[in-house]
């Protein structure tokens, strides 16, 4: 898998594949993530989504998708993934349709389902060893209903649910590690604001097959309170302040795909939104600040060493 | 066709298979479990075609179930109870998604307490959740229901999944004898699966179960749905004759049981009618004018049949295996107002709850509730509800109180 | 009508009797029904299994009160209450126990109003949960009594029952069942299956209004502990582990510790009390201990001992 046909920033797709006119908020990493992924996924694929933000990608009659959508529920969306695969296996095997009419079947879920209640269904697809590919948009919290901080909020961030002055007091899940733990065939973190490092990874993960399972850090102007033109840039801080390391699990092993350099201070990155501004002001809370840093320090040390 | 003993659980596995299943989605629950093991052994065996995949839960198996009905295959699948409440969501959901498929529910009392014996709250659980529901008494009505379930669902003026209900133990795991057609004969009856323009191709765009915003094209997709599932009944009108033709058994969506004429008639779904049945008989030698009403379609609601059934009669006892906390016998409820402002309704419409969790209904109890109607219809008022539950019974559960360490003086009326 | 009722023990085949039973029947030409009644039950747990035959469709579902013929498999459950073996037993009930007991002795113990039968159907085997075919002896011993069935709708039922688990086993439990019913030749028919239902009177049950009571009181709570053993689940065993106290070198744990159902507890002078109430006969201890001074007896021998002194 040394070929890839993303040398450089320029042989990434110019004309994109994913329709306008969507009812996203202005400037969602999650859509802006989903669009770079369906570049490079292309039409023949069916979305089955689950719910959250993305369920009104398709609000009746207008769908922003060249290929097909179902729309499930909340915890299940690899089972219905699941559903089409194997129909459309049995179609080819009863030689009702053509190798020509299949696709590839994507679950797309925010956080709140694929950290949380949609896990054991993953678990399950997993398992299975079913043939799909799993995108979740991670916006760090049930950003559908308003922010309340999901099992992938981040540790002291503000959300509807943990107004206080500590934020969220749990820490976020591993989920790149529990998907992982299962052995799938791919698994990837990426982020909308590094286009490069996202393209050559669903380009490996569509040329695999088995469950390919993406993580696609998603900036939320709305949940995590900035202003949306600054919603590429938070992506990239969260890369260069280490905060979201960009990785890949394939055959056995974890690979960092960018390693940043000198990775700036986590400051950089949490004094640019409203959900972390309580570290800030009225005073900083430095030593929430210092475990916030010692935590992403931690991580990087066990990966730099 | 060939007549064999089958269990209820065999006789509904028999049916998948004869209908020639793509694809069963499964999970194991008592008393259903039967069901999808010898489908999965048959499978295996080579002895049929189709593809069984074991989810991780009753919600994933429905969500695949529907999954693959919108894609374009015969799809089966099988559930009980606690399987059918965690499942819940995704019936209300998939019957939306206007995909035909075959559900069967091995009806068993639901918890708190937990238990393993039947009543029907479990199914009546999912009454309006858009799929429609074939109610059957004997292992043979669990192998035709199921075919024709399909017949009915994959019909264009229905499209809707169909679930197909039978009793745990009694039918379940009982062995009766069950006629299994040809599968030739089927094939005849039941061609293969026509998706119509809504399914899954790399050609054709499509976008399924989309979302709405506002109430306007909410109630028209939802109402379409009801209409949908009020066509059903006559689809299965034609749909028994059809298949009275082809297999010589006939299913109506009403059963009526030795009903013409009768003054006093028992009113009950499931396998327990049959238990009425045989009461029917005796009363009928004893000199009762008494007859049994019995629903098999309970979704679409068959009202207008309902209505002439019992119209002119002196008394009806509505038998419920289920309550409704607060209400009471949905059964009731339901003949209660499909009766309402006609003329000829019967002046006595009692309600007896009976068989939870279970729980035998000798027939000296039927014998005794055909005496409170027509006792009630001699005085001209209608009893109110009754439990069928004894004092011996009350008893019993005393004894156990008193392991459970009950204070006593915080028990009720003594029996 | 026929309603016939096999007890037996979870694992001793009384769901293969039943089931060899009706399909016999359902040769013969008649309609039929049969089930085994589950329960939470295992191995060596009372279980029982019935069958229903007539010329006319059968309307009648569920347990049979009232059986013309009842087959008890193992004559240990005759006293265990919870095997409900005497349920429902009237002058119409034919008993059939499978023992090596003398009949007159059952009848004497029992002194029931209808005919009871002894059969002894098996050679004795130490553990009764291993009584092998004794589910295709009951079946046999049940379609003579009937009367109705032919020996070779007897054996093609067989055939058709068992016959995925080869010629060889089909084979020998004809052969038993065929025995059986040959012994009963004399009493062919005795069952009539005539046992009429009717309304033309009947005893109104004893329905009652349910009062209200307090969820302390009706919510499915047990207030208390250790509630559970006023189950003696000891009726399940069907081997005997005895302890002998010469060669036991008080260890103290081993036994104790890995009896699953905790019915081992240790004396003051460290010596295993086993509490036969609620031991299951899993012979745990019996492989478990290091001297090897608990051994199993078979329990029915123990309990004739016991009878007789």
């Amino acid at each position: 898998m040394n070929e890839t046909a993303f040398k450089n920033v320029k042989s990434l797709p110019s004309s994109h594949l994913l329709g306008t006119g969507t009812p996203m908020c202005a400037g969602c990493g999650g859509l802006e993530a989903l669009h770079e992924i369906y570049d490079v996924l292309g039409e023949n694929s069916v979305f089955v989504n689950a719910a959250g933000c993305m369920t009104l990608l398709a609000v009746y009659p207008f769908t922003p998708f060249r290929g097909s959508w179902l729309y499930t529920a909340m915890a299940s969306a690899p089972a219905g993934a699941q559903g089409i695969r194997d129909a459309l296996d049995i179609l080819q095997q009863k030689g009702e349709i053509g190798p020509e009419e299949d696709m590839q079947v994507v679950a797309l879920t925010g956080d709140g389902a694929a950290y949380g209640m949609g896990l054991s269904a993953t678990s399950g697809a997993i398992e299975r060893k079913l043939d799909f590919l799993y995108i979740c948009y991670d916006n760090e919290g049930y950003g559908n209903t308003g922010q309340q901080y999901s099992g992938a909020t981040p540790h002291g961030a503000k959300t509807a649910t943990s107004l206080g002055l500590s934020g969220f007091a749990g820490y976020k899940k591993p989920l790149f590690d529990i998907w992982a733990a299962h052995r799938p065939a791919y698994v990837a973190t990426v982020i909308g604001a590094e286009p490069l490092d996202l393209a050559r990874k669903i380009e490996k993960a569509k040329a695999l097959k088995g469950p390919r399972l993406i993580i696609a850090l998603s900036p939320c102007p709305t949940g995590w309170d900035f202003d949306p033109k600054e919603s590429v840039n938070i992506g990239k801080l969260a890369v260069k302040t280490g905060v979201w390391p960009l990785k890949e699990y394939l055959d056995g092993r974890v690979v960092h795909t960018k390693l940043p350099p000198r990775r700036l201070p986590v400051e950089r990155y949490l004094e640019t939104q409203g959900r972390f501004r309580h570290l800030f002001q009225p005073r900083r809370q430095e030593a929430l600040l210092a475990e916030i840093q010692q935590r992403v320090d931690g991580y990087w040390e066990g990966v730099e060493s | 066709m060939k007549r064999r003993l089958l269990t209820g659980n065999g006789a509904a596995a028999w049916a998948a298979r004869l209908a020639n299943v793509d694809y069963i989605p499964a999970f194991p629950i008592t008393p259903q479990t039967e069901i999808i093991e010898s489908l999965a052994d048959w499978i295996d065996s080579g002895q049929m075609p189709g593809r069984l995949v074991t989810l991780e839960s009753e919600h994933s198996m429905l969500t695949a179930a529907g999954a693959a009905a919108t894609t374009g295959v015969r799809v089966f699948s099988a559930t009980s109870s606690q399987g059918l409440l965690y499942a819940m969501e995704m019936l209300y959901t998939v019957s939306g998604w206007r995909a035909p498929f075959v559900l069967v529910n091995v009806s068993r009392g639901l918890s708190a307490p937990i238990t393993l014996e039947p009543d029907h709250n479990d199914i009546l659980a999912a009454r309006d959740s858009g799929f429609l529901q074939i109610h059957c008494a004997t292992c043979q009505e669990v192998l035709d229901s199921v075919l024709l379930a399909y017949r009915l669902g994959e019909d264009e003026r229905v499209r809707l999944p169909v679930l197909v209900n039978m009793d745990g133990f009694y039918l379940s795991f009982t062995r009766e004898p069950v006629e299994i057609p040809k599968i030739e004969q089927v094939a005849e009856f039941l061609p293969p699966f026509q998706v119509g323009e809504i399914r899954f191709r790399a050609s054709a765009p499509e976008s399924q179960a989309v979302a709405v915003l506002g109430g306007g094209p909410y109630s028209y997709f939802r109402y379409e749905t009801h209409l949908a599932a009020r066509n059903a009944i006559q689809v299965y009108a034609e749909l028994a004759d059809e298949f009275e033709q082809a297999f010589g058994r006939r299913h109506e969506a009403v059963e009526c049981y030795r009903c013409e004429e009768a003054e006093y008639l028992f009113v009950m779904i499931g396998s327990f009618a049959t238990k009425a049945k045989a009461a029917v008989n005796s009363l009928r030698e004893a000199g009762w004018s008494v007859g049994l009403v019995r629903p098999r379609l309970l979704r679409p609601f068959p009202d207008t049949e309902i209505r002439r059934l019992l119209a002119g009669r002196r008394a009806v006892a509505v038998i419920d295996q289920n309550i409704s906390f607060g209400a009471g016998g949905v059964l009731h409820g339901e003949i209660a107002a499909a009766l309402y402002g006609q003329p000829d309704a019967p002046p006595v419409l009692a309600s007896f709850i009976g068989g939870l969790g279970g729980r035998d209904i000798p027939a000296e109890e039927f014998y005794q509730i055909a005496k409170v109607i027509r006792d009630a219809a001699e005085q001209g008022e209608t009893p109110p509800p009754r439990l069928l539950y004894t004092g011996t019974e009350l008893r019993e559960t005393r004894k156990l109180q008193a392991i459970a360490r009950v204070e006593r003086a915080g028990l009720g009326g003594e029996a | 009508m026929y309603r016939i009722r096999f007890h037996g023990r979870g694992g001793q085949g009384m769901k293969t009797a039943s089931r060899i039973l009706g399909t016999a029947f359902f040769i013969e030409g008649f309609e039929v029904q049969d089930a085994p009644r589950y329960g939470a039950e295992r191995r060596g747990a009372p279980i029982f299994a019935f069958v229903r035959a007539a010329r006319e469709p059968i309307q009648e579902r569920g347990i049979i009160r009232q059986a013309d013929l009842v087959v008890v498999a193992d004559d240990t459950l005759v006293p265990v209450p919870a095997a409900g073996v005497l349920a429902g037993c009237d002058a119409q009930t034919v008993l059939l126990i499978n023992s090596h007991q003398p009949t007159e002795v059952w009848k004497e113990r029992l002194n029931l109003s209808g005919p009871v039968l002894t059969l002894p159907a098996h050679e004795e085997v130490a553990d009764r949960a291993e009584l092998p075919y004794v589910g295709a002896a009951c079946a046999g011993a049940a379609a003579r009594l009937s009367g109705v069935i032919g020996l070779a709708s007897l054996e093609q039922a067989i055939g058709e029952e068992l016959g995925h688990l080869g010629d060889q086993v089909v084979a020998v439990n004809r052969e038993r069942a065929s025995r059986t019913y040959e012994m009963l030749v004399e009493q062919a028919g005795l069952v009539k299956g005539e046992r009429a239902i009717t309304a033309e009177d009947w005893q109104a049950p004893d329905w009652i209004e349910l009062p209200f009571e307090e969820a302390d009181v009706s919510a499915p709570a047990i207030h208390a502990g250790l509630t559970s053993e006023a189950l003696k689940t000891g009726s399940w065993r069907t081997m005997r582990p005895l302890v002998d106290y010469d060669r036991c070198n008080r260890c103290w744990w081993v036994c104790s510790t890995f009896c699953p159902d905790g019915a081992i507890r240790v004396d003051e002078e460290k010596y295993p009390r086993i509490d036969y109430d609620h031991c299951k006969g899993c012979l745990i201890c019996v492989a478990q201990c290091p001297p090897h001074a608990i051994s199993a007896v078979a329990e029915h021998e123990v309990q004739s001992e016991e009878a007789v002194s």
